[in-house]
């Protein structure tokens, strides 16, 4: 009887996740992966059916290990700035500590994968941020938008300020580091966007 | 989590219509946890059975004209 070692099932999926990007889905081989884990190919074929099923396990693990990062300490039912504060510190250490794997999910979120891949975490990830934002309108601290364009404000600025992070460079090519000011900097000006005004010009 | 009795072969089925008659041969000897990865060099065909042995593979995937070697 073969048994799965932990382990090795570990080694595999971090060099895949890091052929993965390197290489993009055409370029990776089952033939690469083992030799980057210096194991057989048919030791891969014991824990994958083909290099389908083992894009398909290995990302699904990965978003649902982000999608428990991301969703730490957040309650639906928290007043808006506090609850979106924490998305913004959630999904922060999410991507800024696994630049290889939200990646690959993004690699994964433009491919043939992404039916099969993102199908049970639309479930587990938009209920709770649908009725974040649905309970905000209703308390009146945001106005009533749609949910696309909410999440464009609140998180596409944020996202952004990752990705040249996660470069090292910004827009003009020069050396960039995100800092935590940077971030809650962003985060007070993204919460002016969405804060509903009140009839004397202030913020609920 | 144990995973027992995968047998690994190196393969050359490796178009769909190869594919649809190895399916036939399967399925005509009741085999039923089986692929082929058709985007492998290899073409690395994937059995999982508590019955059948290697050769028994071998001689099955061979008889019907493909190439099939134990996968190592």
């Amino acid at each position: 009887m073969r048994v799965r070692d932990l382990n090795k099932v570990e080694l595999v999926k971090q060099k895949a996740i890091e052929l993965l990007v390197s290489d993009g889905f055409e370029g990776f081989t089952m033939n690469k992966l083992a030799k980057a884990c210096k194991l057989s190919v048919a030791t891969l074929y014991i824990y994958y059916e083909d290099k389908d099923d083992l894009i398909l396990k290995i990302g699904i693990e990965e978003v649902q290990r982000m999608v428990a990062i991301m969703l730490e300490d957040f309650d639906p039912e928290l007043p808006f700035a506090e609850g979106l504060r924490q998305q913004w510190k959630n999904r922060a250490k999410c991507m800024i500590e696994n630049p290889l794997s939200a990646q690959m999910i993004e690699q994964l979120r433009n491919s043939t994968y992404q039916d099969k891949m993102f199908e049970n975490f639309k479930k587990i990830f938009g209920l709770p941020l649908g009725k974040f934002m649905q309970n905000a309108v209703d308390r009146g601290e945001i106005n009533a938008i749609p949910l696309e364009v909410y999440w464009c404000v609140a998180f596409a600025p944020l996202y952004s300020l990752i990705r040249f992070h996660n470069d090292g460079q910004s827009l003009a090519g020069s050396a960039f580091v995100l800092t935590d000011k940077m971030i809650w900097d962003t985060f007070e000006l993204v919460l002016k966007a969405l804060k509903k005004i009140n009839q004397y010009g202030n913020g609920l | 989590m144990g995973f027992k009795n995968i047998l690994l072969f190196k393969t050359d089925i490796r178009t769909i219509e190869d594919k649809q008659l190895i399916a036939k041969v399967m399925d005509d000897n009741k085999i039923d946890q089986w692929t082929v990865d058709q985007q492998d060099i290899d073409c690395v065909l994937r059995i999982v059975s508590d019955k059948l042995k290697l050769t028994d593979i071998i001689q099955l995937v061979s008889r019907n004209g493909y190439l099939c070697e134990e996968l190592t």
